[in-house]
């Protein structure tokens, strides 16, 4: 139950939440990619949050209780399977036969919100480390 | 975890007690705030009061929060809720060690007082 | 492992601090000193064995060990402030016998 390690749950949270935000803005960056690397329209990329238990390189050992209670990680980063949107462009150098253009789906408004929540998280985890910090420095100041 | 009442008034202990509760709230604050989109995930808490009150120590009892929301991934943490606990917790902790200094203090002067 | 406070384990009390006449096996002040040393020993021992859990990361709080320290400090110099006034009496008798 030490507090040091709770320091350690606060940056997972941050790490988290930064990847989710680094994604968001590939996808708004990305949202009229026609041509990749990998060939055809870019995909949609998501993040998937998993909670996970987060070890202190100073801990020995993990508290009974609190050992499903943790930190958090980016368990996957799953690509968008689904067909991509057909638009009508027969003059644009992706067209297909039929003229038409394979676009990625996108959403900028549901991202740009994401990005909002994914910003709010991080401050959140940000604030959680600074009030841990000062309890830490509190017990440190018990022997002045 | 023993709270030995030597050379300090018993409120000592009561006030290391709580200092110890505040931690362990305050740690599950933390991975509410950093579970705050996990998909499923449900908010934790101690019922601190009953832990207080409580006459065996030990770690506290995990229990889930009660009475929030379910977005629609699973997950019913509030970042309004938890950033208030934070805020709470730190202040409280604030309080409780600020005590503990001024009686710490109070045995030394005391101490001191009588080497005249 | 290091100790902020060293446990006192042998401390040197003039034979004649004893009140005159008691027996040499020991009288109330006697066992009073010894049951001091004893705090100061045991209060010091909990603090070094705090410390102990607390770096190898057993999950001891920070401010049960620093509680533990501060006990333990207070322990020792109350202890230290009674031996003073132990040894001043001591000499003033001392003086006065002259």
């Amino acid at each position: 139950m030490s507090l040091f390690s709770v320091l350690s749950i606060g940056a997972s949270g941050m790490a988290a939440q930064r990847q989710r935000a680094e994604v968001l803005v590939e996808n708004m960056a990305n949202a009229e990619t026609t041509r990749t690397p990998e060939g055809g329209p870019y995909r949609r990329k998501d993040v998937v949050f998993e909670s996970s238990r987060v070890a202190s390189p100073f801990s020995s050992v993990f508290d009974a209780q609190v050992d499903a209670v943790g930190g958090v990680a980016v368990s996957d980063v799953v690509v968008d399977p689904s067909d991509p949107e057909r638009r009508y462009m027969p003059g644009h150098p992706d067209a297909d036969a039929n003229g038409y253009v394979a676009f990625p789906h996108s959403n900028p408004a549901e991202d740009m919100v994401d990005l909002m929540g994914a910003s709010r998280g991080y401050e959140a985890n940000v604030a959680a480390i600074g009030a841990v910090k000062d309890m830490i420095q509190r017990s440190i100041d018990l022997l002045r | 975890m023993q709270y030995p009442p030597a050379m300090l008034d018993p409120v000592a202990g009561q006030l290391e007690k709580y200092m110890d509760l505040l931690s362990a709230r305050q740690r599950l604050v933390a991975s509410n705030i950093a579970n705050a989109d996990t998909p499923g995930y449900h908010a934790l808490d101690i019922d601190f009061q009953g832990e207080f009150q409580n006459a065996v120590s030990g770690p506290p009892g995990i229990v889930e929060v009660s009475g929030l929301a379910v977005k629609n991934d699973g997950n019913n943490v509030s970042l309004d809720r938890e950033s208030r606990l934070l805020a709470e917790n730190a202040l409280r902790f604030q309080v409780a060690s600020a005590l503990l200094h001024s009686e710490i203090q109070n045995v030394q002067s005391a101490i001191k007082e009588g080497s005249s | 492992m290091s100790s902020p406070i060293s446990p006192i384990s042998a401390i040197q009390i003039p034979d004649m601090v004893r009140p005159a006449g008691a027996s040499a096996s020991g009288g109330t002040f006697q066992d009073a000193l010894s049951a001091a040393i004893q705090r100061v020993e045991g209060s010091s021992q909990e603090a070094s064995a705090s410390i102990d859990r607390f770096l190898s990361g057993e999950g001891e709080e920070l401010h049960t060990t620093v509680m533990a320290v501060q006990r333990a400090d207070l322990t020792f110099q109350l202890f230290l402030q009674a031996r003073n006034k132990v040894v001043s009496a001591y000499q003033e008798i001392m003086k006065m016998q002259m």
